[in-house]
């Protein structure tokens, strides 16, 4: 297995299929762009045709959504057989997921839902992430989620499981920008805690994205608006402790137009201080 | 308490009717998200069958659907393969709505399903095959292939709620319906077939023989339908029965 994944100081967009024509009719001013891997595994037909054409054009990151790897019922090995093919066609700068778990007991949710941060929830995360790597040969990228509930049982903070983990498994670290926040404001941390207490050097990508406001004073990670300034001034502080690694607007909710999101990723270039590969 | 117990107990809490209380406001979001994602991924799937019962019934359906059928499946994609028969019940007295989201589920299967060969006149005669061999011989269906015989006009309806600017399409008397679904290419077909096609389709679909084929009473209609299903690309491969691979004799 290639134990390492060097840094890529580019900034991208998630490719959705409302600009699936114009990142194919001309070459857009992005250095990659993330698919969602769950969206082409185990299909055919156009779909793939328009994957192909991607991954010719543009480097790609692939981004899961379902590997479950805080699932105590381990994982899905014709998940990860569906994966690992899909990431030998695209042949991608890295695979990703969350730390999370999306069903239990045959039962799925489609949802990235909450773990308790705990020794035995540490374990079965070490055991889950060391074996997916395994399987797929090369080091994961793992996301941070927005979360609305936490456990009494938390032994640990978030950070403090996901820099245990990265330790116990050599696995990288996706930070997504707007689920610290999110997350601190729902939980009542301080964010720039989380920043401090993950290691630096593991981070090899950032998130950004918007989301709204729930009820009593709840935020929710929607994917559906603008990325919020007090986001931005959060990402600012994670691009100067975290250094040049890879940025991207991700939108998977009310898709604006191409330019809308370009433009975004400009004020993410600006905020880094750096112009990327392509600007 | 256990990791595989809180799993347990938070899937549950997530999946519960809207009856059950919230524990929490925490909580409450990701029952909601649980509800709308899905309900999402029925409407994606079902979208000309939700044009044709309504908004109000469909969501009732689907929100009956949900509670009863959770997802199994790691992908979304998948959550709907249950829905027409759901239907089926859930509109006993309007048969066309299961016929017609079956349809619709099948045109977005064959779409997106995996990519397979195209079995053509050029390779089958290629493949030196002689004497009995071409009693043994078996089809292999060509992506995204499904058959059904149906009892009311459901593949007009469907053609017809493809346009969304157009007036309410009519449903005709009942009437006995055959059609196949597949791939050709990149492109999903839908073609209403007779019943004795249907009937030949469905046996090599079992994996029956040509020479079976060819003893059935209306096996005058055989060479024409080999020849349409062969320019149709209806099959991706072909094996002959209790054999090995007919790709070896290639």
């Amino acid at each position: 297995m290639n134990k390492s994944i060097g840094r890529f100081a580019g900034f991208g967009l998630g490719l959705r299929k409302e600009h699936h024509a114009r990142f194919l009719e001309a070459d857009q001013p992005v250095d990659f762009v993330e698919i969602i891997s769950e969206n082409f595994m185990a299909c055919g037909g156009q779909p793939l045709r328009t994957l192909d054409a991607v991954t010719e054009r543009y480097p790609t990151a692939m981004h899961g959504v379902a590997m479950s790897l805080g699932s105590s019922a381990g994982l899905d090995s014709n998940y990860l057989a569906e994966l690992k093919m899909l990431a030998h066609r695209v042949k991608p700068l890295w695979l990703s997921d969350h730390l999370c778990w999306t069903g239990a007991g045959g039962r799925g949710s489609h949802d990235l839902l909450p773990l308790p941060y705990d020794d035995e929830a540490l374990d079965v995360c070490i055991a889950n992430v060391t074996h997916a790597q395994d399987v797929l040969e090369r080091p994961l990228l793992i996301e941070n989620p927005s979360s609305y509930v936490s456990f009494a049982q938390n032994t640990m903070s978030e950070w403090q499981f996901l820099a245990a983990l990265t330790q116990e498994t050599g696995c990288y670290l996706l930070l997504d920008v707007n689920n610290v926040y999110v997350s601190s404001v729902n939980h009542g941390f301080d964010a720039l805690a989380f920043l401090d207490g993950i290691p630096a050097d593991r981070v090899r990508q950032i998130h950004l994205a918007g989301h709204s406001s729930g009820p009593q004073g709840l935020l929710i990670d929607t994917h559906d608006a603008p990325v919020c300034p007090k986001v931005w001034a959060l990402y600012q502080a994670a691009t100067a402790r975290f250094g040049p690694c890879a940025t991207m607007i991700e939108r998977d909710d009310a898709i604006p137009q191409l330019e809308d999101l370009l433009a975004e990723l400009s004020i993410a270039r600006s905020h880094a201080g750096i112009k990327g590969l392509a600007a | 308490m256990s990791l595989a117990a809180l799993q347990k107990t938070f899937l549950d809490a997530v999946s519960a009717d809207d009856d059950a209380p919230a524990v929490s406001l925490g909580m409450a979001v990701y029952r909601d998200a649980y509800r709308t994602r899905l309900l999402g991924a029925l409407e994606s799937s079902f979208e000309r069958t939700r044009r044709w019962t309504g908004d109000a019934a469909f969501a009732a359906a689907a929100c009956h659907y949900i509670l009863t059928r959770p997802p199994s499946s790691w992908t979304l994609d998948e959550y709907g393969a249950d829905f027409s028969a759901a239907l089926e019940t859930l509109f006993a007295g309007d048969c066309e709505v299961a016929e017609l989201a079956w349809i619709e589920w099948h045109m977005q299967r064959a779409f997106a399903a995996r990519d397979s060969a195209t079995l053509d006149a050029a390779r089958l005669a290629s493949a030196g095959l002689e004497g009995s061999d071409w009693d043994r011989l078996q089809f292999v269906p060509a992506a995204g292939f499904a058959l059904r015989r149906l009892g009311t006009g459901a593949p007009a309806l469907w053609t017809a709620l493809a346009d969304t600017g157009a007036a309410e399409p009519v449903l005709g008397e009942p009437e006995e319906n055959h059609i196949i679904v597949w791939r050709r290419g990149l492109v999903p077909q839908l073609r209403v077939i007779c019943a004795g096609e249907y009937a030949a389709l469905n046996l090599i679909s079992a994996g029956g023989t040509l020479g079976e084929l060819a003893s059935r009473p209306d096996s005058a209609e055989l060479g024409s339908w080999l020849a349409l299903w062969l320019v149709h690309g209806l099959f991706a491969d072909f094996a002959l029965a209790s054999d090995q691979p007919a790709t070896a004799l290639l």
